[in-house]
């Protein structure tokens, strides 16, 4: 391609002069090898500029979209809370926010172009950002189109439709791009549908396979694993948010949502393979090459979707390619990523009661008795998960995986007592929690080296590590923290008029360093006084 | 909570709650509950007609029901109406009222000369089925009062410790008369936060911080922010206090009047639950 923004070779490199897809590069580590901003001078960080977003038509916004006319702003929350990570290519940001994408510059903080799309429905609780390929664009929207935008001028080139909004699909992840795949998924737990993960066509938008989160019909991979045909048809296993790629093994990790009906297993007695799993495809045909399952039969919307972080380290003084995943249900896990096994699972949250210990594959064993019964059972985590989707970071420089974990306790009470319960089946009630921590894990033992507790706030939060020996993210207080990655310490702060709310970011610009993260509706970048 | 899931979706996060919170509770402190408040909830459709739904149950159940099942989740031979495409897409009958009128006679469904009413109870009916099934926030608890009131009675007088401040015969005494089982549980598991069935939660101050300063001069408050850089509270006499905190101090001390029964979480078997539960309920 002649003149393209973004050179392809980019996205196999850790991220320097660019950001070019969601997590910064394939791996999911998080990690930059930038160093200009480090311990020394962590100090003098200083605010470049701010640029708060306004979403919905006006102000010169380029509308598309199939729905009609809205009568007035969006005034749904999650429409202007930037969950997305940016892209930076060629000195530009490039973000998004349900039905919404923009082009910043990155030197100013100014809108360059502004993107709407005209919903016809759907959750809209967040978007994860963009992909890139050249000089095209691609997000997803609440109502379940693929949008294809020309980068340059935000000019929407092709949208596809890629799931039915009537069925309860809702579409948040950042499209991942690799080789002429662009990888789309899709969620939405409220009325038993089947997930699936598709490639789409650069160029066209034309499909190019489609995985499907679960067995269809008897004689599937899986099928073993679900009771009937009617359990495996109310599918799960939502891909909503994105992988990790391995371009030596050709592999494409992803993890996937809870099965349905989400809160109680009677009908769907088994493990309900590829729910709750990490999954291993081929990117080219869409074949899974292995699964590993942190929640068989899960019961309690523990989705499995959080970042699959690719690490190559020694265990055992053996170089390994690794696989780490921080997971909702409360473990963290350390797989090998080239067959599934598992090398590690270790739990991540003391409060955790639903497991009755580790199987010899390294799968935790869920306690039946912790499933929702009418009369109501204390379980821990709550629906929410230990951790959730704000992306983690490993840091190659210390060894240790970084994630944000809150300690709740949930009611769970069956409400629906029919043979073949449908939906959620289940009510939950919140019933208090032990506060947030930020967590340092030891990859090779899955023990916490460090732990800052917030008795009020943290959570899960974005994390980014760099080789300047920092480590940003939020601690749900509305300040971006820098920590020493060592041990915790904490080296510099900035209030924030909102609470971090994606991953952060950083890149090299005019020789400039800069840190970029969204809080709420606005971008903050950072960078050193000159 | 109830709340947490108006937010339908995988990613509800403990800060999202916790702001929830702090616009809830405008009256107080922002960081008491970091859990559960209603977010806004989805706009939902125009409701149907209740009557109308109602007929159009009724006219199911004796029409329909015996091959869709009498709740439409599918039977013997009709498949599941509520998770129908065809049902899903349909707008007051339009695309149901053909398949009921002509039937699908490839498929074994007989045609059913019903009249446009008709129709549209039927599917009003089913749209509010589907409505219900997807919106968890609608659930009704069921019986909960299913344990053993004389192991109640003993966990409160023994394990639970519950005597070190509750008197069945001053502060608890008539408590099941002023609320239901399931408002009753909720009470104990989670004091901080009130939330009767069917009202908006409402948040029980429970904190107090204490600040004291090198110099010795301490403040406490009703707590307004405690982070890793700064605690504020507001004292007796409505006034704000700031403080920045740094490795020198200030001290600060958390106190939650509530803490044993947040530490009960860590020690609760289910039946101690239901146990308690049935015994809380005798105390009318």
């Amino acid at each position: 391609m002649f003149g393209q923004l973004l050179d392809p070779a980019l996205l196999t490199k850790p991220p320097v002069d660019a950001w070019p897809t969601y997590q910064g590069d394939y791996s999911g580590r998080r990690f930059s090898t930038l160093a200009q901003i480090n311990q020394s001078n962590v100090k003098h960080l200083t605010l470049a500029w701010i640029e708060r977003i306004h979403v919905g038509i006006g102000q010169g916004a380029i509308v598309g979209g199939e729905g009609p006319v809205p009568e007035g702003p969006p005034t749904d929350p999650g429409v202007s809370t930037i969950k997305s990570t940016p892209l930076m290519v060629n000195g530009v940001l490039y973000f998004s926010t349900p039905d919404n994408a923009w082009a910043v510059d990155a030197r100013s903080g100014r809108e360059i172009w502004h993107y709407t799309w005209k919903t016809r429905g759907g959750i809209h609780i967040g978007n994860r950002g963009m992909g890139m390929y050249g000089n095209w664009l691609y997000f997803e929207t609440p109502d379940n189109y693929l949008v294809s935008l020309d980068a340059q001028t935000g000019k929407e080139r092709w949208h596809t439709e890629i799931a039915d909004v009537k069925q309860e699909y809702f579409s948040t992840p950042a499209p991942i791009v690799v080789g002429n795949h662009i990888l789309v998924g899709t969620g939405g737990d409220s009325l038993d549908v089947p997930g699936f993960l598709e490639a789409h066509d650069p160029e066209t938008g034309k499909i190019q396979w489609k995985w499907w989160s679960e067995p269809l019909k008897k004689g599937d991979p899986g099928f073993e694993s679900w009771p009937d045909e009617y359990s495996m048809r109310h599918g799960g296993g939502m891909t909503w948010l994105p992988g990790t790629y391995d371009p030596d093994l050709h592999l494409y990790y992803l993890g996937t949502g809870n099965p349905n009906p989400v809160l109680t297993g009677k009908s769907r007695k088994g493990d309900n393979l590829y729910t709750c799993s990490i999954v291993a495809l081929n990117v080219d045909t869409g074949k899974l090459v292995w699964y590993f399952q942190p929640s068989p039969h899960d019961t309690h919307d523990w989705d499995a979707a959080q970042t699959p972080i690719l690490i190559d380290a020694d265990i055992d003084g053996h170089p390994r390619k690794l696989l780490a995943q921080a997971n909702r249900n409360g473990y963290f896990f350390l797989l090998d990523r080239t067959n599934g096994k598992s090398v590690v699972t270790a739990p991540m949250i003391k409060t955790m009661n639903w497991s009755k210990g580790i199987s010899p594959s390294g799968q935790p064993i869920p306690d039946p008795a912790k499933e929702a019964t009418i009369d109501g059972v204390l379980v821990s985590p709550a629906t929410g998960g230990a951790t959730n989707w704000p992306p983690p970071s490993y840091d190659p420089q210390t060894g240790l995986f970084y994630v944000g974990t809150v300690q709740e306790f949930s009611m769970f009470y069956l409400t629906d007592t029919d043979p073949h319960p449908e939906g959620w089946g289940a009510a939950e009630r919140g019933v208090g929690d032990f506060g947030g921590d930020l967590e340092a894990i030891d990859i090779k033992t899955g023990k916490i080296a460090w732990d800052h507790h917030y008795p009020f706030g943290g959570g899960p939060v974005g994390m980014l590590t760099t080789a300047g020996r920092l480590l940003f993210t939020g601690d749900g207080a509305r300040h971006l923290v820098a920590f020493d990655p060592a041990n915790g310490d904490i080296l510099w702060h900035a209030g924030l008029a909102d609470d971090l709310s994606n991953g952060p970011i950083t890149y090299m610009l005019d020789g400039q360093q800069y840190l970029v993260v969204g809080a709420g509706d606005s971008l903050y970048s950072f960078t050193l006084e000159p | 909570m109830r709340a947490r899931h108006l937010d339908v979706s995988h990613e509800v996060s403990h800060k999202v709650i916790r702001a929830a919170v702090a616009l809830l509770v405008t009256a107080c402190a922002p960081l008491a509950a970091p859990l559960a408040a209603p977010l806004a909830a989805q706009t939902p459709p125009a409701a149907p007609d209740p009557a109308s739904v109602e007929r159009g149950h009724a006219t199911f159940t004796s029409a329909c029901g015996f091959c869709h099942g009498s709740n439409a989740k599918g039977g013997e031979k009709g498949p599941d109406l509520l998770r129908s495409v065809l049902v899903l897409h349909d707008e007051g009958g339009e695309s149901i009222g053909p398949v009921i009128l002509h039937g699908r006679p490839d498929k074994g469904m007989p045609a059913f000369p019903f009249s446009a009413q008709q129709i549209k109870d039927i599917a009003n009916w089913l749209h509010s089925s589907i409505a219900a099934t997807k919106d968890r926030d609608s659930y009704k608890i069921l019986n909960i009062v299913t344990g053993d009131p004389k192991a109640g009675e003993a966990y409160f007088n023994g394990a639970g410790h519950c005597t070190s401040c509750h008197s069945v015969t001053g502060d608890l005494k008539g408590i099941a008369a002023k609320y239901d089982a399931v408002t009753l549980q909720g009470k104990m598991l989670r004091p901080d936060f009130s939330w009767k069935e069917g009202n908006p939660p409402h948040q029980v101050i429970a904190l107090s911080f204490t600040v004291t300063l090198p110099s010795g001069q301490s403040f406490t408050g009703e707590p307004m922010n405690l982070d890793d850089f700064n605690v504020a509270l507001r004292d007796a006499n409505g006034a704000y206090h700031s403080f920045a905190r740094t490795k020198d101090g200030p001290r600060v001390e958390v106190n939650n009047r509530l803490q044993a029964h947040l530490d009960l979480l860590t020690r609760l078997s289910d039946a101690d639950i239901h146990n308690l539960t049935a015994y809380l309920v005798t105390l009318k």
